[in-house]
């Protein structure tokens, strides 16, 4: 195990004893505000699944929101047919739909629906890696592909009301019901629910960022060609985290549903997934746990905020987002990171590397240099 | 007949209205790289200036126009100065800042002039049709395309006749170089972006008296005005205007087959496409960056 | 520090508070039912795209609110409004229903303009029983015990606009509304209107929410060339839809836009000269002339601005505040929950600025319809007004379901 491997877990330790125990307990418990807490820690998944694409390959995914909104449609399917019973769900006989389209169907089932929340956005997403990478399109590329997709496919969601709710989504929903245990919202069981699977999410996440795997990612982020030239294939490594991190967001997606209680096509919105970009600036996006850090300390400031100015929290919101893009380039874990070395005296360690400088970020510069 | 002549007449009234519209960010993006999701706002500050000009003086929009350039220019030169010039090594993270100030430029208008929707009063001498057979054109759809080619001339000028447009396209070619030789990029690069965002205001301006006017209407202007940038290829403002045209044609042509979604829908897909297989744009040009 | 003023006094040490990380955790200015007042929820928009009109909706429930203070409040006791801001996001709709429902132990909230919203409140309203006043006219079709509401459902709206334009204007008609639940389902019905009265569709089209350049919808207006625009669309779309419509010289005495949703608010962000001679269906104008509607104009302009406009949702959102009022009153101040609220609402009648509203058992309102035309000074001239108050059929276009006060019933 390495040194900075062994300081991640530890890291992930501590964190996941704050979330476990501290928060439960300094919120007393209470329904209401478990219920808030669980909707960051779901945000939170999807926010580590972007760091592990952009601050691990240097992929900016701004349609990350679109395999989210995939998982969060997934449960609330299966779960619209749950309260439906034996009839068809009320919003199809608005739209004059006979019976169940075909694509609902399976979702009968929980535990397809389950797989189907984690497998069909990874199934899209690799697609779309696919279609990018074997074209060898990159950094900015990437997140204009993946933001003209976004806005298509909301669009498709929203056009196709027969089957997805369009504008209004899918509301009404049951209650989850696994074997055993019909899923209270606003329960303690509930809160570890989500709690755990954000766990079990950022433990992958570490992994992956400190396997050979990872290193690899590191290198394309780099530098591709280089990586190329040593004989690996990028693309497919692109792909394999591609279809990773989508696979993790629609899962984020799933407990999102779960939480609000109903899937709406605002969760596949340019402005939401450029919020998710932001948490992950803002936590730090080469570290799969600042990232998810970064969305629940978002997410509490703007729950915070809103209640304390009700007509500037959006204002204020705003300029913290400049300031930290400006004077944390690396977000809280950089700052963190700097702060370490300062105490310690060991500037220039290995590995902290300078500000990225945006090269991987900006390959049309060697595109046309070539 | 007539109604694909009309219909062509409606894509260039869309083409025209891109055009304005991208034709700042391409050159922001062009000069420096800056991925600038506040465009749209800068966008929504130009309607929001004519509607203040228009109100408070009684002057018509055309005549505000001047103004309107000036003022949004200021603001854009401001938020370069203070904020974008520090983003210039970090271009990805422009995205990121840009996004934030286009929620400041956002909130500060709502808090300053209130969330309802404003009327701006459209030029009287431009109320009315053309009519040529079957084909009925709005006089001020077409003032607005005369007006569009009109600014591309002049921005074309303004990059390749003046000493100006020299400068900018030899800090563009190499920074450093011309730094050396005595040019000062840091100004260079204020003026642009202050030229981009008061064409921004421009196209604000000049929408008002079709659109709604309210805090939220840039929003969806920038992700538009940004494929047609990208469409176009990196920095050329020929490739933006031609992009435009094909964008706007192309939602024309699918929302008559179809309808306005599925047009929508029809042409992100085709430019999703088209950047998988000529990812530096129809018309890339050939500056190194 | 006192939560939530008004203006949201921007005091050093409320940025203070808010930033310090602990401040984050604590579950700082948690708000139990007093003795002495009444919590409600405010939950209109005041950013985004719809704040538009849900800050207007917003002020006039405040108004009442505020009114109703002055007036020595209910039972002795004070209204204490407690306002959220929902940013014209669903999600956020539903967190900030979570807040006044289950942490600030609201008796009721009133709140929001789009179906999308209201839809994301009600699981949780349901779920704890609480009561959701909603002003806005909508699409129908639903009929919870937990949802107050104010506006006209289809047949209100419908049922005397159609046959009356087809009589003045003929048969065709050209549907044109924006790509969600409510145009569609007020479509719909109008079509089920249409072959009675012997009407037909030309063609139907969906722009998306948000959609701004309308000149392809405009030349196939012009191809088809209709008798009537039949639109639903809302919003800022209805402001661009309205300019394109008369930059295009379209001529409203031969082809008039009759919308369902286009009031004072939309009219004066059109201009009213733009909006002149097309007509709006809805059960209140601004010019309506009631006593009732007099004050309330006047203490409108009074306290947010002469050029303000009040318009039939923002009117709905300051009657049901009284509505509420009225209910109370039939209640013990000792024992006051949502349900007994619902339950006392029931059968009380207002005199709204409108006319004598009436509160179904189907806890839908019965309306005064009207067509308006609009003027060039952006005001409407009633050119019907109907001569009886109309019950809501929120299931008026579905044989075999009816709404009632044990909810939806089949057959």
């Amino acid at each position: 195990m390495t040194s900075r491997l062994f300081y991640d877990l530890v890291a992930l330790v501590i964190f996941a004893l704050v979330i476990v125990l501290g928060v439960p307990a300094i919120m007393g418990f209470d329904g209401f505000e478990l219920n808030t807490f669980a909707r960051y820690l779901a945000l939170a998944i999807v926010s580590l699944a972007l760091a592990l694409s952009w601050g691990g390959a240097g992929l900016l995914n701004l349609g990350q929101a679109a395999t989210f909104g995939m998982g969060s449609y997934a449960m609330a399917m299966h779960l619209k047919l749950k309260a439906s019973g034996d009839g068809l769900p009320d919003f199809m006989g608005w739209n004059n739909v006979p019976e169940l389209p075909l694509l609902w169907v399976p979702f009968q089932s929980l535990a397809f629906t389950l797989l189907a929340g984690l497998m069909i956005p990874a199934f899209v997403g690799g697609l779309i890696a696919i279609f990018m990478f074997r074209a060898r399109i990159a950094g900015v590329f990437v997140a204009i592909i993946t933001l003209a997709f976004l806005v298509a496919f909301q669009l498709v969601v929203i056009e196709q009301q027969g089957i997805t709710g369009g504008q209004n989504g899918l509301t009404g929903l049951a209650p989850l019901s696994l074997p055993g245990w019909t899923v209270d919202t606003y329960g303690v069981g509930f809160y570890y629910l989500v709690a755990g699977c954000l766990m079990v999410a950022i433990t992958l996440g570490i992994f992956i960022t400190h396997s050979k795997f990872g290193l690899i990612l590191k290198a394309i982020r780099e530098d591709a060609d280089r990586t190329r030239f040593f004989g690996y294939n990028v693309a497919n490594y692109q792909t394999v985290i591609f279809c990773i991190s989508a696979a993790l967001a629609g899962w984020a997606g799933m407990l999102y549903t779960l939480v609000l209680e109903f899937a709406s096509p605002t969760y596949m919105s340019v402005s939401f997934s450029l919020a998710i970009v932001i948490w992950c600036a803002v936590g730090g996006r080469e570290s799969v746990l600042a990232a998810a850090i970064g969305a629940i300390l978002v997410n509490m400031l703007e729950g915070r905020l809103s209640d304390v100015f009700v007509e500037g929290w959006n204002l204020i919101l705003g300029v913290i987002f400049v300031l930290v893009v400006m004077f944390m380039p690396r977000g809280l874990h950089g700052l963190i990171g700097s702060g370490w070395q300062i105490i310690t005296g060991k500037a220039g360690k290995p590995g902290m590397r300078p500000v990225d400088t945006g090269a991987a970020a900006l390959p049309a510069k060697s595109a046309q240099e070539r | 007949m007539d109604a694909i002549l009309n219909q062509i007449f409606a894509g260039l009234s869309m083409a025209s209205i891109l055009l304005m519209i991208a034709l700042g960010l391409a050159i922001i993006y062009g000069a420096m790289g800056v991925i600038n999701l506040a465009h749209g706002e800068f966008v929504m500050l130009g309607a929001y200036a004519a509607w203040a000009i228009q109100t408070y003086t009684g002057m018509s929009i055309i005549m505000a126009l001047p103004f309107v350039f000036v003022a949004v220019a200021l603001v854009g030169w401001l938020i370069e100065k203070i904020i974008v010039q520090r983003l210039y090594h970090r271009p990805l993270d422009t995205i990121l800042a840009t996004w934030g100030i286009g929620i400041i430029l956002q909130q500060t208008v709502r808090l300053l002039v209130g969330a309802e929707s404003r009327f701006v009063k459209g030029p009287e001498f431009l109320s009315g049709n053309t009519q040529i057979g079957g084909l009925i054109m709005s006089n001020y759809r077409l003032f607005v395309i005369f007006f569009s080619l009109a600014v591309l001339a002049g921005t074309w000028a303004l990059m390749t006749r003046t000493e100006f447009g020299m400068k900018l396209r030899a800090v563009i070619q190499n920074r450093q170089i011309s730094e050396c030789y005595g040019i000062e990029a840091k100004n260079i690069y204020s003026v642009t972006f202050a030229y981009g965002a008061g064409l921004a205001g421009i196209a604000g301006a000049l929408i008002t008296p079709l659109f709604s006017t309210i805090p939220t209407m840039g929003t969806g202007l920038v992700v538009d005005a940004f494929l047609v940038v990208i469409v176009g290829g990196l920095g050329s403002i020929l490739g933006a205007a031609s992009a435009a045209v094909l964008i706007g044609e192309a939602t024309a042509l699918f929302s008559m087959l179809f309808n306005d979604t599925l047009g929508r829908i029809a042409v992100l897909a085709g430019i999703i496409v088209l950047i998988r297989f000529r990812p530096r744009g129809l018309f890339p040009s050939n500056t190194r960056r | 520090m006192k939560r939530r003023d008004f203006l949201g006094g921007v005091s050093a040490a409320g940025v203070a508070s808010a930033l310090s990380a602990p401040a984050l955790l604590t579950v700082a200015g948690r708000a139990a039912a007093q003795g002495n007042d009444i919590p409600v929820g405010l939950l209109f928009s005041l950013t985004g795209a719809v704040a538009v009109v849900e800050s207007t909706l917003h002020d006039a429930a405040l108004m009442a609110i505020e009114e109703i203070n002055a007036a020595g409040g209910v039972h002795g006791m004070q209204l204490r409004p407690i306002i959220e801001d929902p940013a014209s996001d669903p999600a956020t709709y539903a967190d900030r229903a979570r807040r006044l429902m289950i942490r600030d132990k609201c008796v009721s909230v009133f709140g929001s303009y789009t179906s999308a919203s209201r839809q994301a409140v009600l699981p949780v309203t349901e779920q704890r029983n609480n009561l959701y006043w909603y002003p806005t006219l909508y699409e129908g079709r639903e009929c919870s015990r937990n949802v107050m509401y104010g506006g006209a459902v289809p047949n209100q709206q419908q049922d005397e606009l159609i046959p009356w334009a087809i009589e003045n204007f003929g048969p065709r008609f050209y549907m044109i509304g924006n790509n969600y639940v409510y145009p569609k389902e007020e479509n719909n019905y109008c079509k089920t209107l249409l072959a009675k009265y012997g009407g037909e569709v030309v063609h139907e089209e969906y722009v998306p929410l948000g959609h701004s350049d309308f000149s392809s919808v405009i030349n196939r207006i012009r191809a088809e060339g209709p008798n009537v625009i039949f639109a639903t669309v809302v919003g800022d779309s209805d402001v661009a839809f309205a300019r394109q419509y008369h930059a295009a010289e379209l001529d409203p005495a031969k082809m008039p836009v009759i919308s369902l949703t286009r009031s004072e608010v939309e009219v004066k962000a059109i201009g009213g000269d733009a909006a002149a001679g097309h007509f709006s269906s809805a059960p209140y104008f601004m010019g309506t002339q009631t006593p009732e509607n007099e004050r309330f104009v006047e203490s409108y302009k009074a306290r947010f601005g002469g050029d303000q406009v009040t318009h039939f949702v923002s009117e709905a959102a300051y009657f049901q505040v009284y509505q509420f009022k009225a209910a109370l009153e039939k209640l013990d101040p000792a024992n006051i929950t949502p349900e007994l609220i619902r339950d006392a609402a029931v059968g009380i009648t207002l005199n709204a600025p409108q006319g004598e509203v009436l509160i179904d058992e189907n806890l839908h309102t019965h309306l005064w319809p009207k067509i308006g035309q609009w003027q060039s000074n952006g005001q409407a001239e009633v050119v019907v007004q109907s001569s009886n108050r109309v019950a809501p059929l929120p299931y008026a276009a579905y044989e075999g379901q009816r709404c009632t006060g044990q909810g939806l019933v089949e057959g």
